[in-house]
């Protein structure tokens, strides 16, 4: 399934900055230099970003424009970080976000049953 | 502290447009913005823009967004960009985090363009990925160019509802259904018939009941509503889909305002929380003004404009333009602003159910309910008459600001007249000489040029059409009438595209002669979707 | 706004609902269900359900819920939503690091 729009009807050919690599939950993943982290991982078909701390809700891009801040991730070890207005960068390192620490801190057990329930 | 004579916030089309003035008078003028890309929610707009020559008619949101930008460097104008005006207080203080800082500024005056937010409705699972904003789907479709997903269902038929629609179709998304709990179409007709004619389904006094999924979208279950919007039990119908867009309308982001002590009103007519303020949009605090959505909810073309009356008066305020200039300029903008209140969606009638055009034609409920004019309608609009040739078909029924298709026929053939909301005419006298330029000048995309004498058995119709892949000369498909059903097998006997109309691409196909007045729309497979879509639960 | 908000007015008892589970608040997930029992708490006003539940007072500062959380207050304490004075504007507008908060030049 390609979720990327290459040729527009309207918008014609869609530019792009330079193709970079990045790290999402320790798996190397591409996207291009500019454009924010949510809409790379868009891309990649990554629908959620983070579980919310008391009811353990998935949550994903909901606004898109720095608002919501529904789609908060760890981004470089800083949690919180709004992905949607946040640039990808050569090398940064974006996790799932669980509550505020990143998934891969949290055992697989207290995921299932919700931190800090 | 930094000092400006006139300080913005917001780079959105009503800021820069008061950045313009006012740089354009001699103001030391700064914008702020939030963002890292000046222009607002311009750059989303891939649409044709409606209104007059004054109001950038026929030019898509986002050329206007270039022109802006132009405009504001060309005057000098200094934008901040990742600059968030976070407070404003005593004495037109104002701070500003930028750049890991908090600066404060002073502004002799302030303007106040924060635009609006988008409202939602909650519903079971609305908080799962895959519901979003119909501005988010904007955002990633138009500017990033990802698609939001691959079947969509759109709640809301506003204006934005029914816009972001056909752009998700012309990001390749398909749009499962179109759902609103009100029971008439809330935007412009022609927006609705651009959708219905392609097949999507329109489900009036609907709304959703929930989403599904455990991680995120994978399906919808809607139910119809009574007159109290409560849903009725055993009507729920499912729809496979991965994004649900929520476009329910927007509310003015005044915090702002609210902070720096404007006396505020309630306006539901307004979307909201809304400065009260005077004719050039100065609040109840001296010096402070408020200049597009923020100060109630309308369309980008008259933000454009009060953007530029705030300017203008800030300017005369401080002494930089004489009384003489700024009454002269004023008053021209304040008739260009008058003449888009007006008509059947002007602010005035929100909420207003309206049964006559300014004509005193009755207005069609198939077209509110359903989404296009039904068959036995069309002739009572006096852009639609059947003749012998080639003559253009003008489907436009509501009485809305706009008349870009008259000046695009140099052989007086169509005729709207000094009242913009005026319906279009055709004048059957008239010779038409084909050039298409109606067609492609139509933001509505409601004009098409029939010719029900095109050979010995069949009629050909030149259709608008902005969607990739174009067809070919020579394809074999079917026709879609104004409801998106499929009537007829269609030849495409014609692809023109040209710069003069702006990527809309002319459609003519061939059909049999007695679906000359039927065949809207061209698919090159004989499904539609309206049958696959919509089970039972 | 100038009407008095009379608190010994009589609203009923509270009675649970069909959609009380859902979220209203998304930030700091508080429930219909909730804000409804707040106002059978006593919690007339926006500003004293925000500080009794959190609702709206998350990163994104009530930007989503704000609407939906007057109208489901007005619903249940039966005030005219227009009636309902919203949650006081304050800065910061937008949720700031308090390293850049404290650092003003």
């Amino acid at each position: 399934m390609e979720r990327r729009i290459t040729e527009h009807p309207i918008l014609g050919t869609i530019e792009k900055g330079r193709k970079v690599s990045f790290t999402y939950d320790g798996k190397t993943v591409e996207g291009y230099e500019g454009e924010p982290v949510a809409e790379a991982l868009k891309a990649l078909g990554v629908m959620v970003h983070r579980y919310t701390t008391k009811k353990h809700r998935p949550r994903g891009i909901f606004c898109a424009i720095g608002r919501c801040t529904d789609c908060v991730m760890v981004v470089d070890g800083v949690p919180n970080t709004r992905t949607c207005i946040t640039s990808v960068r050569e090398g940064m390192t974006v996790e799932t976000q669980v509550g505020v620490v990143p998934a891969s801190q949290v055992k697989d057990t207290v995921l299932k049953g919700g931190i800090m329930a | 502290m930094k000092r400006y004579d006139l300080v913005i916030v917001g780079a959105g089309p009503s800021g820069l447009s008061a950045a313009i003035e006012a740089a354009g008078y001699g103001m030391k003028t700064v914008v702020y913005d939030e963002n890292s890309r000046p222009g607002g929610q311009l750059f989303k707009q891939i649409h044709k823009f409606f209104g007059s020559k004054e109001h950038h008619a026929k030019i898509r949101g986002f050329r206007i967004g270039e022109e802006l930008l132009q405009e504001a460097s060309a005057a000098g104008v200094e934008v901040q960009l990742e600059s968030t005006v976070t407070g404003i207080y005593e004495d037109k203080e104002v701070t500003v985090q930028r750049k890991g800082h908090i600066e404060h500024v002073k502004g002799d005056t302030i303007i106040v363009a924060t635009g609006a937010s988008e409202n939602m409705v909650p519903f079971g699972g609305w908080d799962l990925p895959g519901v979003i904003g119909a501005g988010a789907a904007q955002t990633m479709m138009n500017l990033h160019g990802v698609k939001p997903g691959e079947k969509v269902l759109m709640l809301g038929s506003g204006n934005v509802g029914l816009v972001v629609s056909f752009q998700l179709m012309q990001a390749g998304c398909e749009v499962v259904a179109l759902v609103d709990a009100a029971p008439a179409i809330g935007g412009y007709g022609v927006h609705a018939a651009k959708l219905a004619r392609c097949g999507v389904p329109f489900y009036m006094s609907h709304t959703i009941t929930k989403a599904e999924g455990t991680d995120h979208v994978t399906g919808v279950v809607i139910s119809q509503v009574n007159e109290k919007f409560q849903k009725i039990p055993g009507t729920e119908k499912h729809f496979d889909a991965d994004t649900i867009c929520v476009a329910v309308g927007l509310s003015p982001m005044s915090q702002l305002l609210k902070m720096s002590g404007c006396t505020m009103s309630d306006d539901p007519k307004r979307g909201g929380q809304v400065p009260e303020t005077d004719e050039y949009g100065e609040t109840s605090v001296s010096g402070v003004y408020a200049a597009g959505d923020v100060s109630g909810i309308e369309e980008a073309s008259s933000a454009m404009i009060e953007g530029r009356i705030s300017g203008t008066r800030a300017a005369y305020e401080m002494g930089f333009v004489s009384e003489e200039d700024e009454i002269k300029e004023l008053t021209k903008l304040k008739n260009d602003l008058l003449s888009l209140r007006r008509g059947m969606f002007a602010p005035g009638n929100k909420g207003k159910k309206i049964e006559k055009t300014e004509e005193g034609i009755n207005v069609s409920q198939n077209l509110l309910t359903k989404g296009y004019l039904s068959e036995a309608e069309i002739f009572r609009y006096p852009g639609i008459c059947r003749k012998k040739g080639l003559h253009p078909v003008i489907e436009c029924s509501q009485n809305i600001p706009c008349n870009p298709c008259q000046d695009a026929c140099k052989f007086s053939c169509i005729n709207v007249g000094k009242d913009i909301t005026s319906l279009p005419v055709v004048n059957p006298l008239a010779k038409c000489s084909g050039c298409g330029m109606c067609v492609a000048s139509c933001s509505g995309q409601a004009i098409f040029l029939v010719d029900e004498d095109y050979d010995e058995t069949g009629a050909s119709v030149t259709l608008p059409y902005e969607f990739f892949p174009l067809p070919r000369v020579g394809d074999q498909g079917y026709a879609r009438n104004r409801a998106g059903e499929i009537v007829c097998k269609a030849e495409v006997i014609s692809v023109k595209s040209s710069p003069a109309y702006d990527r809309t691409n002319l459609l003519t196909i061939r059909v049999p002669k007695d679906m000359a007045m039927k065949a809207r729309f061209y698919a090159d497979r004989a499904e539609t979707k309206a049958e696959t879509a919509g089970g039972a639960v | 706004m100038n009407e008095v908000n009379d608190r010994s007015r009589d609203i009923g008892p509270f009675i649970p609902g069909p959609d009380d589970d859902m979220i209203i608040c998304r930030c700091e997930e508080i429930t219909r269900g909730e804000i409804r029992r707040a106002v059978h708490d006593g919690m007339f006003t926006i500003t004293e359900i925000r500080r009794y539940l959190r609702c709206g007072m998350g990163l994104c500062q009530g930007q989503t819920c704000a609407k939906l959380v007057k109208s489901i207050v007005a619903g249940e304490s039966g005030a005219a939503p227009g009636t309902l004075e919203p949650a006081t504007s304050r800065a910061p507008m937008r949720p700031v690091e308090m390293q850049i908060l404290a650092d003003e030049m």
